[in-house]
């Protein structure tokens, strides 16, 4: 399984790939959506990408509606992961093809049960 | 867990990074508020930082950037702007974060800080009420416009192999012609170009990343980079023996490898030196702030200007001239800048500009710090010095302003009128020279007293490795850093005999007319001279700069000169003034690396290194008393030693013995367009000349009422200050008695009346 991260911050990038490697993913990361969309583009196979919201260049709503306008990504799960701040936005994120949300900060466990919402991680019985 | 360890210091190392961006970004916000891209950069670096915090449970941290976020959340959304007051209260959350982020830093923990009062001010400032409040602006919607360099689509064409290269040519050429049709168009048009690759190279252009430099760059550990350093300073070590034993040999395949390895190490030193360089803006980069916070703090208008940022210096320098930079532009905007009052009185704008400037010169670094504030007014600096008893009332008349302004380089030493918090603190300017001068840097100071300041350090690139001579004494090398070292002077021969001369029992060389004063390096160490006979063999004078003073310093041999790399000394010798570090040479011995300035110290050069700017000043005033005059010594015959006053000299010349001519019987030289006599002063006062047939004769040149005689001497000594007591009075003919300089019995020349026996016309009809 592989998934892509997307996080101006150099920390929340450790933090957010730690966890998912724990949860069995390849990580590949980025720092902005402009670089998120070329790794994306150079990625062979990809399951869920987990983009912050605020981000120099290109934020993470720009790069949820860029990654959309691609036919081919249609299948891919979008997360965007965001602050208190960001939750009035989040309607429009949804509504633009983003499928679920996480807010910071979060646990392992919370990371898990949204992938398992979203049928990327099969649920497994502690 | 350790894993978690990783990630806190991983966050600790990205905030601190952000906030020094921030600090800049919010003081240049406060010149152009209206930067979006400012504040969107500000806003997230607190937005990531309270994002992440919540990660490890740093609470506090938490909710400080939380007010600061709805505060700029604000400011971006244009419902609240920023005032000066904004600022400063951001700034003070922004140094809050950082205490709580130092505290996680050193204790894991948040610490019992408590930032209570300083979020409900922010809040406060959240909810501007009635008249105080600044008119909110509407926020205009602006679309985010991105701009990115793109690539021409000619070159994303011909790189696509779409369409020839002559055609993108022709094409551009068509367009400079005045053609309004893209080159796209054009190209299409003319049936150069498919329509189809046209819109796949525009997609790709559009597509194109623009930039690789954030994935070009990995962070390294400082330690590892030490490391580094050490090892490749080993290498070189290793790589000089090689060298000097592949002199022995005559293996050509062993000789080109050998070859190859020093191209090699020589190349990977200049790598390695290059990753420990840092542009000198990393450091500068607190400085806005800093002016910022200070010029508010007394009521001051600065604007603080900078060029030179990238110039880049080894990490080690960077660490050790950050302090003694800050205190610099302290005291620029404490004592330097006048307030903006002040200012516009004397017909200056308002705002102060403190401009600093970095620049690559000579293999050093050069640094100047320079304010148009009211410059130092050497009268102060005088009164100040005196008060503080510095100087004497005697030094203080003879000071020079520009000798006065150095002043403010002498320990306790402050000119601050009213002690503020900020300066004033004992901390003074010559703590800030002691610590430019430990790594063997220099630091200047030119002042216009009302027109400003300019400071200029130089400072040396890096620490590690240096160009050094090798010299022997005693049958022990030793390195000279090259920064100190000015020429090499090798007497041989002839040139041996009488070329020390001592003056006040100190050996002197005469170097082009200026007394070189000499220092033996086998007695400063207290070493056997390995070379015998000095006198009949030959003389090496090292000539070094040592501070503002040139000395020789004679050593048995001159070997070469050598890249070395400086290690420290252990501690048994490490107060010994003379010896700044060892380093291994190529024979794999040590060799210790001398202390120039420890040198001349030892050699009585220069005095104490504490006084030196003043030592030539004190020195002399401890011998003079109150009257005294000038005199130029000089040397008649083997030993006569004859003194006039300098104010009776016009000047000195050096003319060869053939441009002398005869007329009248006499000797006479053509000077200045003048017929000018000579007057023997061997023959004169009857001790004739010293015996060595001179090419060149030494004259003392004598004006009266546009006349001019010259006075023949036999050597140039010195030139003395002494007190104007005569010891014993008259004596024989031209001479006016005699006194004691220099602890040596010295003859004061009667000049108006030698000339007067000598060419009685020369005063005219007055006689």
């Amino acid at each position: 399984m592989k998934a892509l991260v997307i996080d101006d911050s150099r920390a929340m990038r450790v933090i957010l790939g730690g966890m998912l490697k724990q949860l069995g993913f390849e990580v590949a990361d980025a720092e902005n959506g402009r670089v998120g969309l070329d790794r994306l583009r150079s990625m062979e196979q990809i399951d869920i990408v987990l983009v912050d919201w605020n981000m120099p260049e290109m934020n993470g709503y720009e790069f949820l509606v860029n990654m959309r306008a691609e036919r081919k990504y249609d299948e891919v799960r979008i997360m965007m992961v965001t602050t208190e701040t960001e939750m009035s936005q989040m309607q429009k994120a949804l509504s633009s093809g983003a499928n679920e949300y996480v807010m910071k900060p979060f646990t392992r466990e919370v990371i898990q049960e949204k992938l398992e919402m979203l049928g990327v991680v099969v649920h497994q019985a502690a | 867990m350790s894993d978690q360890d990783d990630i806190v210091r991983e966050f600790l190392t990205e905030s601190y990074d952000n906030l020094d961006q921030l600090d800049r970004d919010l003081v240049s916000l406060e010149k152009d508020t209206r930067n979006k891209d400012c504040l969107a950069r500000i806003f997230r670096t607190i937005h990531t930082i309270k994002g992440t915090c919540g990660f490890f449970g740093f609470g506090k941290l938490e909710a400080l950037t939380h007010v600061g976020e709805n505060l700029l959340s604000k400011l971006r959304d244009g419902v609240l702007f920023l005032t000066p007051t904004l600022t400063t209260a951001l700034l003070a959350m922004v140094d809050a974060v950082r205490q709580l982020l130092d505290d996680i830093e050193k204790t894991g923990q948040e610490g019992a800080r408590d930032n209570t009062s300083l979020q409900a001010k922010l809040t406060d400032l959240l909810n501007p009420d009635g008249d105080d409040a600044p008119a909110a602006i509407v926020a205009e919607p602006e679309p985010i416009h991105e701009y990115r360099e793109r690539k021409p689509i000619g070159e994303t064409l011909i790189e696509a192999g779409a369409v020839k290269a002559e055609d993108v040519q022709a094409a551009l050429s068509l367009q400079a012609a005045g053609d309004p049709r893209h080159v796209g168009e054009i190209l299409v048009e003319q049936h150069a170009l498919n329509p189809q690759d046209l819109v796949q190279s525009l997609k790709a252009q559009q597509d194109a990343p623009t930039s690789q430099l954030s994935e070009s760059n990995i962070r390294v550990d400082v330690g590892l980079l030490d490391k580094l350093m050490n090892l490749v300073g080993e290498l070189v070590l290793a790589r000089n023996q090689i060298l000097q034993y592949t002199a022995t040999q005559k293996d050509t395949n062993f000789l080109s490898t050998s070859q190859r390895l020093n191209l090699i190490t020589t190349e990977l030193q200049e790598g390695v030196m290059k990753t420990r360089m840092q542009p000198i803006g990393n450091i500068w980069s607190r400085f806005p702030r800093v002016v910022r916070d200070l010029a508010t703090m007394c009521g001051k208008q600065v604007r603080i200007e900078m060029e030179g940022k990238e110039t880049e210096l080894d990490k080690t320098i960077i660490e050790a001239i950050k302090d003694p930079l800050t205190h610099v532009v302290r005291n620029s905007v404490d004592h330097g800048i006048e307030g903006a009052d002040l200012r516009v009185s004397r017909g200056k704008p308002a705002e102060g500009c403190l401009r600093l400037r970095a620049f690559h010169e000579g293999g050093q670094v050069n640094i100047e710090i320079t304010d148009d504030g009211g410059g130092i007014d050497p009268a102060r600096i005088k009164k100040k010095a005196l008060e503080r008893g510095l100087i004497t009332r005697d030094q203080a008349e003879r000071m020079s302003d520009r000798e006065c302004v150095q002043l403010i380089f002498l320990p306790g030493f402050s000119t601050a009128e009213k002690i503020s918090n900020i300066s004033g603190r004992g901390v003074g300017m010559d703590v800030v020279k002691t610590n430019i001068e430990k790594i063997g840097g220099a630091i200047d100071v030119q002042s216009q007293y009302g027109k400003g300041t300019t400071l200029k350090i130089k400072i040396p690139l890096t620490l590690a490795i240096i160009p050094a001579l090798i010299v022997t004494s005693g049958g022990d090398r030793y390195a000279i850093p090259q920064v100190n070292l000015l020429e090499l002077v090798r007497l041989a021969g002839d040139q041996v005999k009488g070329a020390i001369e001592r003056i006040h029992g100190a050996p002197v060389y005469r170097l082009r007319g200026r007394l070189l004063p000499l220092v033996y390096l086998n007695k400063a160490l207290n070493v056997e001279s390995c070379v015998k006979a000095t006198e009949e063999g030959t003389i090496n004078i090292v000539v070094l700069q040592a501070d503002d003073r040139q000395f020789g310093l004679v050593v048995d041999g001159i070997n070469d000169t050598e890249e070395i790399v400086v290690k420290p000394l252990g501690k048994q010798l490490k107060g010994i003034p003379l010896f700044a570090g060892a380093t291994i040479m190529g024979d794999g011995k040590v060799a210790l690396i001398l202390d120039v300035m420890g040198v001349a110290q030892m050699g009585g050069i220069i005095s104490e290194i504490r006084d030196r700017g003043l030592g030539d000043l004190a020195s002399r005033s401890q011998e003079i008393r109150s009257d005294r005059q000038s005199l130029l010594i000089f040397g008649i015959g083997r030993s006569l030693r004859m003194a006039i006053p300098l104010s009776l000299v016009a000047r000195l010349e050096e003319l060869p013995a053939t441009s002398i001519e005869m007329a009248d019987q006499r000797e006479v030289v053509q000077y200045r367009g003048q017929i000018m006599p000579l007057i023997r002063l061997g023959g004169v006062l009857g001790v004739g000349d010293d015996g060595t047939p001179k090419e060149l004769l030494q004259v003392v040149v004598y004006s009266e009422g546009g006349r001019s005689v010259g006075l023949v001497v036999d050597r140039i000594l010195d030139i003395v200050e002494t007190p104007s007591e005569m010891q014993r009075q008259g004596g024989r003919n031209g001479i006016l008695g005699s006194t004691v300089i220099q602890q040596r019995v010295t003859d004061l020349l009667d000049v108006p009346g030698i000339i007067r026996t000598q060419e009685p016309e020369f005063f005219g009809s007055k006689i």
